[in-house]
């Protein structure tokens, strides 16, 4: 909170000296090491001002976002203890058994592996009823049509078996004129689409789906060069 | 121990620390008047910029239940995120109410520099045939002040604030003082190439402040992407790391955090501002602060509910409002025309790493122009914003490896999305609501506005016209968006204390300045006549640096 009782009175805004940014990447390292070097000075400022009685460091430090704070909220992911908090086990199982054919390991590392099934569960227990009833209802139609067809449920089945049960799902439907939206926005593969749209928003979300985006954790990399065609084909 | 801050009497008191009062502060500071710059909200640090923290970091990946429970409202709008919501206002402290078939989404920030630290940064001139609209259609009436006028004033914030650009020569869109332009993607070419063959329009690089060569101590973009969480090299502009911060260096601004302004106080005997009124933010207890001229900067709807809050005997309807015009005539650019495609045959090779460019193409307007003439269905125009670049395709058809590849092999997609004007209507309000108060005991506003027919129109025609000049450049699978979305969610409300020379149709003088209050200025958004089709904020800080000029004049004459 910011210092009760007294009015804050600002009389300088922190502006650390100017940092010049190097577009070759060999300098990057130098220029980390100034951006640590101007938290630091930062700090040093918010100490001094608050010696000076100027509750400055207080006013800074209030309202401020976990991200803000430098906190990493992906650690929960890879707690040795998870448990599900709002899918129950056999939701979870189907999850995992379903991200695992939409987005294998394969000489990448797939949503399995990115826990998609953990980041979806956390999300899920801070949605609306109807979302939640719409993605259960969609699992448990995943379970029904392996029971249908191969009289168990989808995580039990073989890889080639659950492969063949969604492939067919998994590429558009012609549309059918004479179909109205009600027959068509509950079936399997309407579940099926809606499942694989958030696993792979959660993959690619993660550190490993961003990664297999080719992503590199570097945040700068010079400034943007656009078209490098010399002639006007742009193709 | 230094004097209470609170007993002394400024010259000026500016109310709010964005882009127009940090402009106020730094010009009137300069100038040597003394100064208290008052911030409703707490002070920022270069320390909570999140602008390099990967999103997978954040627990919910931008859909935390913290922003859902406190910025029901906030979080429509795009820059509000789990990384940076604290710098939105709190809904729940900060309620304010509409009619119930007129929805607004009411966005802003409560922190020094306050909007400035998350606007999109684009950055264009208005024209003649802006300011003088009304004489080429009769709509409404013109503005009191002429690109003449204005023009030497741009000149001046173009050459401090930096602003990235590209000369085009178009008259509906003057050029300016750039810094030297970002580049275009293949796809953007082809675009511009296409558009002005076929179409003979205009189609440029975004005008951005943003640098891209060192400027006044700050350095250029290093195009790590979101600049709304921040920048610590402080290369877009923002007002507490230049503005706010040459005016502290004065020695002679005082700059006052947490201090919610609820009203002007008066000398009714001398008709003349005497200072405001402010509640702490933490304690809720109420102070004053007393200045010879007071300037509003705290944005539009902000600065009008302070006026409609500083009702007297001798001014029964709000301060400042024999006009009964404060309040009136709200505007926000309508958005929701536009179209998206894809370009089959351009070669995708979508990055998940810089450089992002945090810019994208202007298409100037080219509806109802002099030279075009008159549209059948509508007045005024609209101007394009958008851009092409590859992009991931996770919606790709498929599974397992093949729709691996398909994601990272990707598509081409262009885009173009519309800013239409939003024509000034008296029934297009904010008032106080009276039964509603933020946390500190405010009255809050009751904002009525929708968009009208005009308005309507302008976005039918930009979803046809995006999709032609699309398919024409060669795009394909054409999507079409032809609705206007909600008031407010362009966030460029202005207009609720226009300025003008007849003193019974307006709020202000075309210097800001109030006709029945000579030493009170409003200086932010609120003075707009009309909206035209460009972002707002330069024009409303070449508006408040000509303000503060003025008002400078007349305290070097012992006017005020």
């Amino acid at each position: 909170m910011s210092n009760p009782g007294t009015t804050i009175i600002i009389r300088e805004v922190e502006f650390p000296p100017e940092v010049v940014l190097s577009e070759k990447k060999s300098q990057l390292r130098s220029f980390l090491i100034s951006r640590r070097a101007l938290i630091r000075s930062a700090l040093a400022l918010s100490a001094t001002t608050a010696m000076r009685g100027l509750p400055f460091a207080q006013a800074v430090e209030a309202g401020l976002t976990p991200a803000a704070r430098g906190e990493d909220g992906s650690k929960f992911l890879s707690d040795p203890n998870w448990k599900p908090t709002f899918l129950n086990d056999q939701q979870n199982e189907t999850l995992i058994a379903l991200s695992d054919v939409i987005i294998p390991t394969t000489d990448t590392p797939g949503a399995k592996e990115a826990l998609v099934n953990r980041f979806l569960d956390l999300l899920l227990s801070i949605e609306p009823a109807e979302s939640q009833r719409q993605f259960t209802g969609a699992l448990a139609s995943m379970d029904r049509e392996s029971q249908k067809q191969f009289g168990k449920d989808f995580h039990e089945l073989a890889i080639q078996d659950q492969v063949w049960l969604v492939t067919p799902w998994s590429y558009p439907a012609d549309a059918d004129p004479w179909v109205g939206e009600e027959s068509s926005s509950n079936s399997v593969q309407q579940h099926f689409l809606r499942l694989k749209r958030l696993i792979a928003y959660a993959y690619y979300g993660s550190e490993i789906g961003q990664k297999e985006l080719g992503w590199d954790g570097e945040f700068t990399h010079g400034p943007y060069e656009g078209c490098e065609h010399e002639d006007d084909k742009h193709t | 121990m230094a004097q209470d801050p609170l007993q002394q009497i400024y010259d000026v008191i500016v109310v709010g620390s964005g882009a127009t009062g940090g402009w106020a502060a730094k010009r009137l500071s300069e100038a040597g008047l003394k100064v208290a710059l008052l911030e409703a909200g707490r002070s920022v640090s270069a320390k909570e910029f999140t602008e390099h923290m990967p999103s997978f970091q954040l627990k919910y990946r931008n859909h935390s239940p913290e922003i859902m429970r406190t910025r029901p409202v906030q979080r429509q709008c795009y820059a509000c995120m789990e990384y940076n919501y604290e710098w939105f206002v709190n809904d729940l402290e900060n309620p304010y109410s509409t009619p119930a078939d007129k929805p607004f989404s009411w966005q802003r920030l409560r922190i020094l520099g306050g909007r400035s630290l998350v606007w999109g940064r684009q950055s264009y001139r208005l024209s003649d045939v802006d300011f003088k609209a009304a004489s080429r259609d009769g709509y409404d009436t013109d503005w009191p002040i002429s690109y003449a006028d204005l023009a030497p004033y741009y000149d001046i914030v173009e050459g401090y604030v930096g602003i990235t650009g590209a000369a085009e020569g178009d008259q509906m869109l003057p050029d300016g003082k750039f810094l030297p332009p970002m580049k275009m993607s293949c796809g953007e070419i082809r675009l511009r190439e296409s558009v002005k063959k076929n179409f003979g329009r205009t189609l440029t690089i975004g005008r951005a402040a943003i640098l891209t060569q060192p400027h006044n101590g700050r350095a250029p973009c290093h195009y790590c992407g979101p600049c709304e969480r921040g920048c610590f090299t402080y290369s877009y502009f923002s007002s507490p790391f230049t503005t706010v911060r040459d005016a502290l260096k004065t020695g002679r601004c005082t700059l006052i955090t947490d201090a919610i302004v609820s009203h002007v106080d008066m000398d009714s005997s001398a008709n003349k501002a005497r200072g405001v009124t402010f509640v702490h933010r933490a304690t809720k207890e109420t102070k004053q602060i007393r200045g010879k001229a007071v300037v509003l900067c705290a944005q539009s709807l902000e600065s009008t509910r302070i006026l409609l809050n500083s009702s007297t005997r001798e001014y029964p309807n709000g301060l400042a409002n024999s006009s009964r015009m404060l309040g009136h005539h709200l505007m926000d650019h309508v958005v929701g025309g536009g179209a998206s495609g894809t370009f089959e045959d351009l070669k995708t090779v979508p990055s998940a790493n810089p450089p992002h460019r945090p810019n994208g193409i202007y298409l100037v307007r080219f509806r109802n122009t002099p030279a075009e003439g008159k549209h059948p269905h509508f007045i005024r125009g609209y101007g394009f914003q958008g851009g092409a670049e590859p992009q991931f395709n996770l919606n790709a058809s498929g599974i397992g490896a093949d729709y691996k590849k398909a994601v990272k092999l990707g598509n081409y997609g262009v885009s173009l999305g519309a800013f239409g004007e939003s024509l000034a209507n008296f029934d297009n309000f904010c008032e106080i609501d009276p039964d509603l108060k933020d946390a500190w005991g405010i009255p809050a506003l009751r904002i009525s506005m929708t968009h009208g027919k005009n308005e309507a129109a302008l976005m039918h025609d930009a979803g046809m016209t995006a999709a032609e000049m699309l398919e024409a450049a060669g795009a394909r699978d054409v999507r079409v968006t032809t609705g206007t979305e909600m008031p407010g969610m362009a966030v460029h409300e202005v207009g609720t204390a226009r300025m003008g020379n007849d003193a019974k149709k307006s709020v202000l003088n075309g210097f800001c300045q109030s006709h029945d209050v000579s030493n009170l200025v409003v200086a932010d958004g609120s003075c707009f006549v009309s909206s035209a089709c460009q972002n707002p904020t330069l024009t409303m800080m070449a508006l408040c640096v000509r303000a503060s000029d003025h008002l400078i004049e007349r305290f070097k004459r012992n006017e005020v």
